[in-house]
Formats: structure tokens, C-alpha cells, sequence
């Protein structure tokens, strides 16, 4: 589970595509793709979650003592 | 300003206007001159007094800045910076000079044969006594300097192919960080911010601020974005947008000009540029991996829509669920259909239809040997009494019953007429008496026994096959024990193939010696028990 959750919303998504399309291709034994279902299940929740888990605020970057970019507070928002 | 050491470029209006407005000045230089004038009885003028005065004419006659359009010829940049260069057209032809303090701030990239309008000062450079423009100001003729600058940077950088699609790095489906290029302050931050907010809000946004007009800004946008490509990785910065609002062509010229230009294309992030209006394109855009026409644009660009991005997870999750679900029916339904097949309704039908066959065969052989029973005892009971009939003693009753009657007639019909027919008859009722029925008798008992020797024959006949034999003396009795036999007797042995005669010689585990006919050891061996060989023929 601590792999999966490292997987990117695109790896992420690939292989509920692969998963899916595996399954509609009908090459999967019925009782594998019950196994299969599950996990692609599993990965549009992931996806769902990493799409919920938003990042409200816009990083400001700035140039740290060694010169290199460090982010440096958030840019205040003019509206609402 | 570096032209203000220049002594020549220096024109002071009021120290011009001098020797036409202060007949005292230079009054001195007039008179030496004067003295030593030639036949109009005016003193020549020093070389240096004349160019002066040239100058103040020039002055007078130019006293501000003249605008003057032609043709570049003989275009130099010199190291220091300035250039130098002439203007002509068909008729005429001047000197130009542009110091390095102008000439920077010339945008376009001047070259002979170009048509400009050149604006400045006319003056003479007193050391050659030339005649010059000294430039401060040049715009091409016709198009803008800007546009001018625009389409040489263009092409220039076209040539080298930082255009080129092949360039183009792809940017990600689904970034994770983006790192903006924009102000701080501007309008563009916040399209941006609104734009990736809604569309994909899993992307971490990081704003690398820079000023996006003015004197400068080109540089710092560059080196924004070189900042940003080099923490890329560190930060995890997979899209980098270089953005900023709509304004004039002079407000968007940072994202023309070329040091942009180079940090865009020497990026290793793909960028998206997003710079002015729809109708804006800078070099920047035309550099940038992805080319958006607003800073909003390039948002919607940069990232996926996250509505269509659930909507299309929701219909994944969807077909998956059909599928299997249609999978599972399909075999729930292949199963319901074998548990409906007789097998698996009434396992023991089968069975049943076996064990009735069983009972109807067995009932079918019952029925089959009662019968036969039945149909031998029908056909037993018939020759049985016939049989009856047939015994010799009834036989011999009836022959004899039949020889008296013969004879009583024979008797009666005779009449005892011959003594000789009366012999005669009574030797043939004496022979009928003893040749018939007991005649008959006995064949018959020679017959059962011949008959009891074939079937005695036919039953030991599988065990000569297997490679026994059968030894008889010469009368054909069996040979069952070696005293059975004597030395010389003859005997016969039978094999399952043929038989042969032999003589016997003597015992097998000694010497050949003579003994006594078989007669009485036949009448002995009569007397005694079976012998256990026998078992081979039962």
C-alpha cells in the first residue's frame, strides 16, 4: 500500500486504463478481473484523492542564501 | 553620458548664438585677420574661426533637432560602441554618427540598405571639418522600430531554429508543480491562479516574481526563468509558464527581446507562454514549447480540466464495475445452465437407468433359462418314455414275446409237419433268442463306452496341449504308475499333436531288467485307489 501511494495521478491513471481496458478486452479470467476490479477501484480513489488534496495557496519562490530558489511564504490573495 | 566628453558633440545654443549676437566676441580674431586679408581688403580667417563660423551658421540655421529619412551605407559598430555610418539618397550623401548612449537604445538591428529616420543635431566635427549628423535617436522608415526589431529577432532566431516544432518539448498531462513567471502584482497572477484553482487544483503553484516592463525587465524574466529550471527538479516543477497581461507592443517588449528568448529555449522544463492579448504574439510565445494567447490560456494549457479528468475516472470506475459485473452474470448464468442439465438435477437418473438395464438383463436371462429349462424338460419328458420303451429288458421282452408268437404260429401253422422244419425253427428262434435283444445290448454298451473314451479323449486333449503326455499300454490302458509297466512291454503315448509306440527299457533311475507281464499288475492296479494324476483330466 506505502508503494502505491507514491504512484503519480498519472501512473496512477495508466494503470486503471490498463486495468480497464484489460478487462474489456476480456483476456482476464472472470475470477482475476474481480481481483483486477478491485484494485482499479482502489486507483479511481486514488486519483479522486490526490484531485481533493488541493493546494489552496500560490508558493512565492525566492532566492535563498545560496542562491538557489526556496519558497517564501504565499501571495497574498487580493480577492474575497 | 559618454557623447558629453565628446568636445564636438558638445553644442551649447548660447555660445553658438555668440558671434552673431555679441559682435565683441572673437572681435580680436576678425581684426588679425582683417590685417592680413588679400584684395577685398578683409583679413583671412584662421581655419579654426572659419569652421567656427560654419558652426554658428549651422546652428543658426538647425537650432533644434532635424529629422532626416534615407538609406544606410557603410554601417560600422565600432568596439567603443558607437557607430558610425552614412545616410544617403539619390542625390546627396552625409555623415552620420550615433553614440553608444543612443545607439543602445536603438531596438531594431540597423544594417545598410536600410530606409531610417535618423534625428538629430547638425554640426561640423571641427578636426576633419566635417560636415555630420550626430544621431540620437533612429527609428526605421515605414514600420515600427519595434516591429522592425520584432521580424529581425524573429528570423534571426528562425534560422538558428529555436522555432523549430521538432524542438518542442512535450508538457505533462497532469503536472504536479508549476512554476509561474509573471508579476506579482499583475492581472496575469491572478487569471492564473483563478485558472488552475478550477481546473486542476492538485498542482502545487509556485510564482517566481519578476517585472514584466521597463528597462530590465527582459533580463530578470530571464533570469526568472532560468531559476526555476534549475530548482525544477528539486521542487518538483514539471511545467513552467511564462505569462503576462495585455498592453502595448512597448509594454510586451521584455518578451521580445532575445535574452528571453535564449533562457525560454535553454530551458530543460517545458514552457507555456502566455503573454498580452489574442492578438499578441512575442518571440517569447514563438519560443516557448506551448504558445497560449492569454496568461488564462495558458493556465487551461498548462493543466487538465479536473471536471472531465472525474468525469472520465467516474466512467472508468463505471465500465469497470459493468464488466465484471456482466463477467460474473455471464458465469453465474453458465453455472445456472449445468446445474439445470440432468446430470446435476437428478445425479442418480443416471444411476437408475443403469441399475434398471441390470434388472432387465437379469430378468431377460432368468426368463431365458427358465425357458430353457422348460423347453429341455418338454423335450426330456417325450424321450424319456421313449427311452422306457427302448430298455433291452423291454426289448428282449417284446422279441421274445414276438419269437413265441412266431413260433406259436409257426407251430400252428405247421402243425409239427417236419421235424426237420421244427429244428430248423427252433435253431432260428434259438439264434433270434440270443442275437437280438442281448445283441443289441451289448452294442449299445460298446457304443456308450467308445462314446465315454472320446469324451475322456476331448477332456485331457487342453492338458496335451500345455506339453503332457498320455501313456496306455497295448491294450489302451492308461499307463498311471511306472509298475504299470514291465520291461519290453509295449506302449503308446499320446501328445496334443500325435502319438508314438515305444518300448519300455527299464526304470529311469536304473539299469533296463526283465519283470513280469502286466496282466496280474493290471488286476493289481485295478485294486487300487485313484491315483492323484487323475486330478489333471477332471
Amino acid at each position: 500500500m506505502a508503494e502505491e501511494k507514491k504512484l503519480t495521478f498519472e501512473e496512477a491513471l495508466e494503470k486503471l486504463e490498463s486495468i480497464v481496458s484489460a478487462i474489456e478486452e476480456g483476456k482476464v479470467p472472470l475470477e482475476e478481473s474481480i481481483a483486477k476490479y478491485a484494485e482499479g477501484i482502489q486507483l479511481v480513489k486514488q486519483c479522486r484523492a490526490i484531485l481533493d488534496d488541493a493546494e489552496k495557496k500560490i508558493q512565492l519562490l525566492a532566492k535563498g542564501e545560496g542562491g538557489e530558489l526556496t519558497p517564501a511564504g504565499e501571495l497574498d490573495e487580493p480577492e474575497q | 553620458m559618454s557623447a558629453r566628453r565628446n568636445p564636438f558633440f558638445e553644442f551649447d545654443p548660447s555660445k553658438a548664438r555668440g558671434p552673431r549676437g555679441g559682435p565683441d566676441v572673437g572681435k580680436d580674431v576678425t581684426a588679425e585677420v582683417a590685417a592680413a586679408a588679400g584684395a577685398d581688403g578683409r583679413a583671412p580667417l584662421t581655419v579654426s574661426a572659419l569652421v567656427g563660423r560654419i558652426k554658428d551658421a549651422l546652428a543658426a540655421e538647425f537650432p533644434r533637432r532635424v529629422a532626416v529619412v534615407g538609406e544606410l551605407s557603410n554601417f560600422k559598430r565600432h568596439s567603443s560602441g558607437h557607430w558610425y555610418f552614412r545616410l544617403k539618397d539619390a542625390g546627396a550623401s552625409l555623415d552620420a554618427v550615433m553614440f553608444r548612449s543612443s545607439a543602445e537604445r536603438v531596438k531594431f538591428d540597423p544594417s545598410d540598405g536600410l530606409e531610417v529616420v535618423a534625428e538629430g543635431r547638425v554640426d561640423v566635427y571641427d578636426v576633419r571639418g566635417q560636415l555630420q549628423l550626430y544621431v540620437e535617436r533612429m527609428t526605421p522608415k515605414g514600420a515600427g522600430a519595434l516591429e522592425l526589431a520584432f521580424r529581425q529577432l524573429r528570423e534571426k532566431l528562425q534560422r538558428e531554429g529555436l522555432f523549430d516544432p521538432s524542438a518542442k518539448r512535450p508538457i505533462p498531462q497532469f503536472p504536479r508543480a508549476i512554476g509561474v513567471v509573471t508579476s506579482p502584482t499583475g492581472a496575469a497572477v491572478r487569471d492564473i491562479r483563478r485558472t488552475l484553482r478550477r481546473r486542476w487544483p492538485a498542482a502545487t503553484v509556485y510564482l517566481m516574481p519578476s517585472p514584466v516592463q521597463g528597462e530590465g525587465a527582459a533580463a530578470q524574466i530571464a533570469e526568472a526563468v532560468r531559476l526555476l529550471d534549475a530548482a525544477a527538479e528539486r521542487l518538483g516543477i514539471d511545467t513552467i509558464l511564462v505569462a503576462r497581461g495585455g498592453g502595448s507592443l512597448e509594454d510586451l517588449w521584455a518578451f521580445n527581446e532575445e535574452a528571453v528568448a535564449r533562457a525560454v529555449h535553454a530551458a530543460a522544463t517545458p514552457i507555456v507562454s502566455g503573454v498580452g492579448h489574442e492578438v499578441d504574439t512575442t518571440i517569447c510565445d514563438l519560443v516557448a514549447d506551448v504558445r497560449a494567447a492569454t496568461p488564462t490560456a495558458a493556465a487551461e494549457l498548462a493543466v487538465p480540466d479536473q471536471a472531465a479528468v472525474r468525469e472520465m475516472l467516474s466512467a472508468a470506475a463505471g465500465r469497470l464495475s459493468r464488466r465484471v459485473r456482466q463477467g460474473v452474470e455471464a458465469g453465474r448464468a453458465a453455472l445456472a445452465g449445468l446445474c439445470r442439465s440432468v446430470v446435476f438435477r437428478d445425479p442418480s437418473a443416471r444411476l437408475r437407468v443403469q441399475m434398471q438395464r441390470v434388472d432387465e438383463l437379469s430378468h431377460r436371462m432368468r426368463g431365458g433359462l427358465v425357458g430353457r429349462v422348460a423347453r429341455g424338460r418338454r423335450r426330456l419328458g417325450p424321450c424319456e418314455s421313449r427311452l422306457a420303451l427302448l430298455h433291452p429288458a423291454r426289448l428282449a421282452e417284446r422279441a421274445a414275446a414276438a419269437v413265441d408268437r412266431l413260433a406259436g404260429r409257426l407251430i400252428w401253422a405247421l402243425g409239427g409237419r417236419s421235424k426237420r422244419a421244427g429244428d430248423t425253427l427252433s435253431r432260428l428262434a434259438g439264434r433270434l433268442l440270443a442275437g437280438h435283444p442281448r445283441g443289441r445290448l451289448r452294442l449299445l454298451r460298446q457304443q456308450v463306452e467308445s462314446a465315454g473314451r472320446q469324451l475322456e479323449a476331448m477332456s485331457y486333449r487342453s492338458v496335451l496341449r500345455r506339453g503332457f503326455s498320455v501313456t496306455r499300454r497295448a491294450g489302451g490302458e492308461l499307463v498311471r504308475s511306472a509298475e504299470d509297466v514291465a520291461v519290453g512291454d509295449a506302449v503308446q503315448t499320446e501328445l496334443a499333436d500325435g502319438s508314438f509306440r515305444s518300448r519300455v527299457e527299464g526304470p529311469a533311475d536304473g539299469p533296463p531288467a526283465t519283470r513280469p507281464t502286466g496282466k496280474r499288475k493290471q488286476r493289481k492296479q485295478r485294486k487300487r485307489p485313484p491315483d492323484p494324476g487323475l486330478t489333471l483330466f477332471d
